[in-house]
């Protein structure tokens, strides 16, 4: 043991331990920066390239040589969708169904979840589980006798089958989560309602709801993406062409003859742009709502 | 808290009655539930059980059902050849899908995780595929993926890969639609639940591990990975239910074909409920199906015990 020199090592040699170990970090670093990059490209280069070939003419897209930008950006295309089919129609009936839908799914979603998180009824526990098992189950075991169902009352062709579930609770997952919510929600503060004379229905709607802004918020926007994209339902209930949704509307555009026989690939990308943007656009003014409210609302599992 | 009060109360009185309370509890509980119970009675336990007696009958919608016992459980495993092909072929399918999947997801939300500059950035970029609509990934990717003049294959060509014709190849159908739905949900809310999970884990343990010598590897294998396990398990859990259940895509791309590669289970179902008409046929498959996605998600559930770590239990 030395008597003069408390360290064990030289100066030099902790910077040199030093200066390696931030070499090895700015190289791990590195290599982090680039894989991120290169799956950044690799994810968002297919949206580049329809909303490019969107822009593009039928003999642009076949040329031997493809181009990244077209060479004159052909707008006419997206008016050319919306005069071949009713896309504007298409649009505005899933917007339709959205609107129903929304208040529907947090209303009753809330209630289901005000009583699940607050109130000891005979059978909470068991109903709880019965609820969560419903997640399990796919969704064709209800499906075949649900559509015969509709069919009997004569709702083929109408918005109730699709908009009928969200008021009446809106899903196990909806429910869930925003039990989850309530959960964190202090009791205390129910109490002090329930003091000053308040009844169940007050302090849900005075004092719980105006906390659940981040949650309501987060599930309005999943419900609007759910409905915006969702192909299978609308495709069995409505048949009736000006009925039709957006994303029904594409695939009828898709398998549709055109009357000229000339190829529609640059209208197909217009049309697949249409249907894209609007969710792209809801997603960049929600996604700090959105992604806080994923991390929120308590997926610790 | 106020839950033993309430009950020592009721038991307190020792007669059959009911305390206010507890009256009061029921009432409202059973109030603010009564939406959800109506649509559970009515949209589902009542169907699941039609569906459950349809399956023992023969029944096309036009002709009232009649009765035909297990039969249509018989046809299932004796005569009908699809069966098992797109039983098969739903299990590649989620085979190609749910490792590489949540793997994916995984390493992305690591990298995400890392002290970057421009991580909203990066996480909008990944994010975005799983906001665009099914029908239309479908449509673009038929068209990236167009045998003769598709970017993908013109990339191909060019680098002298003699390309395969995807969509269009028996062989080639479902890794295609595979590739399609990785493209939509690598990045999606999956990766996002494993972020949460990742900001979870608290930072003392990876400073106590830097101190002591860890390297990056040995971080992500004995820290990160045993406390982020229950949120791999919730994933692969969804996961698999998703893609035992996927058909749309299956659909809209070539409805089953080419002869038959695509025809996944779900795809099985929903032609012989809505394309045949034989809702009878349709309802038993449907049951058998879920059958298969409760034993299988139970089965999970029971290996996870001897994988899945939950921290400060």
């Amino acid at each position: 043991m030395t008597t003069n020199t408390t360290h064990l090592l030289s100066d030099r040699e902790i910077a040199r331990i030093r200066a390696s170990a931030r070499r090895r970090r700015n190289i791990g670093r590195f290599f982090g920066y680039l894989f991120l990059t290169v799956f950044g490209l690799a994810f968002a280069f297919p949206l580049y390239w329809t909303m490019s070939s969107s822009l593009q003419t039928w003999q642009e897209l076949r040329s031997f040589y493809p181009q990244l930008l077209p060479s004159v950006p052909q707008w006419t295309n997206y008016v050319q969708v919306f005069t071949l089919v009713p896309f504007a129609r298409w649009m505005l009936n899933t917007v339709l169904i959205i609107g129903i839908s929304i208040p529907g799914s947090l209303i009753t979603g809330t209630m289901a979840a005000y009583a699940f998180s607050r109130f000891r009824f005979w059978g909470r526990n068991v109903w709880f589980i019965i609820m969560l098992g419903t997640m399990m189950i796919p969704a064709w075991v209800t499906l075949i006798p649900q559509y015969l169902l509709f069919h009997r009352l004569k709702l083929i062709n109408t918005y109730v089958p699709l908009t009928i579930g969200s008021w009446l609770g809106g899903g196990a997952f909806t429910i869930f989560l925003l039990r989850q919510f309530i959960l964190g929600i202090p009791r205390d503060l129910d109490e002090a309602a329930h003091i000053d004379g308040a009844g169940p229905m007050r302090i849900l709607v005075q004092v719980i709801v105006p906390l659940m802004k981040p949650a309501l918020t987060t599930l309005g926007i999943l419900t609007f993406l759910g409905i915006w994209n969702d192909f299978f339902g609308p495709f069995i209930y409505l048949n009736r062409r000006h009925m039709f949704t957006a994303a029904v509307g594409l695939r009828f555009f898709q398998t549709m003859p055109m009357e000229a026989n000339e190829p529609k690939d640059h209208l197909l990308m217009a049309a697949a742009s249409i249907t894209t943007i609007p969710v792209l656009i809801v997603f960049i003014f929600a996604q700090r709502y959105f992604v806080q409210g994923v991390v929120m609302s308590g997926l610790k599992l | 808290m106020d839950y033993t009060l309430e009950s020592s109360s009721a038991s307190g009185r020792l007669k059959r009655r009911v305390s206010p309370i507890v009256l009061r509890e029921n009432k409202y509980g059973y109030l603010f539930l009564m939406p959800w119970l109506i649509g559970f009675f009515g949209l589902f336990l009542g169907p699941a059980l039609a569906s459950l007696y349809f399956s023992f009958t023969r029944y096309n919608v036009l002709s009232p059902a009649t009765w035909i016992g297990p039969g249509n459980y018989v046809r299932m495993f004796t005569q009908d050849n699809l069966f098992y092909t797109s039983l098969v072929r739903t299990l590649y399918f989620t085979g190609l899908s749910v490792p590489l999947g949540v793997l994916g997801s995984m390493a992305l939300a690591i990298l995400l995780n890392m002290e970057v500059r421009g991580k909203v950035l990066y996480r909008t970029l990944f994010f975005m595929p799983s906001l665009v609509p099914l029908v239309s990934a479908v449509v673009l990717w038929l068209w990236l993926l167009n045998p003769d003049w598709g970017i993908v294959n013109n990339a191909l060509r060019s680098m002298g890969v003699s390309p395969p014709s995807w969509f269009g190849d028996r062989r080639w159908a479902l890794p295609s639609l595979a590739m399609v739905g990785l493209w939509g949900s690598v990045g999606g809310t999956r990766m996002i639940i494993f972020l949460a999970g990742l900001q979870g884990i608290p930072a003392e343990m990876y400073d106590a591990a830097h101190i002591d010598g860890a390297g990056a590897w040995n971080r992500i294998r004995h820290i990160t990975l045993p406390l982020l396990s229950p949120t791999i398990f919730f994933n692969t859990v969804l996961a698999i239910i998703g893609s035992l259940q996927a058909f749309q895509g299956a659909f809209v791309a070539t409805e089953g074909g080419p002869a038959y590669a695509t025809w996944v289970f779900g795809m099985h179902i929903y032609k012989h409920a809505f394309d045949y008409w034989n809702m009878g046929y349709g309802s038993a498959l449907a049951w058998f199906f879920a059958i298969v996605i409760i034993a299988l998600t139970i089965m999970q559930q029971r290996l996870s015990t001897k994988w899945v770590y939950y921290y400060g239990e």
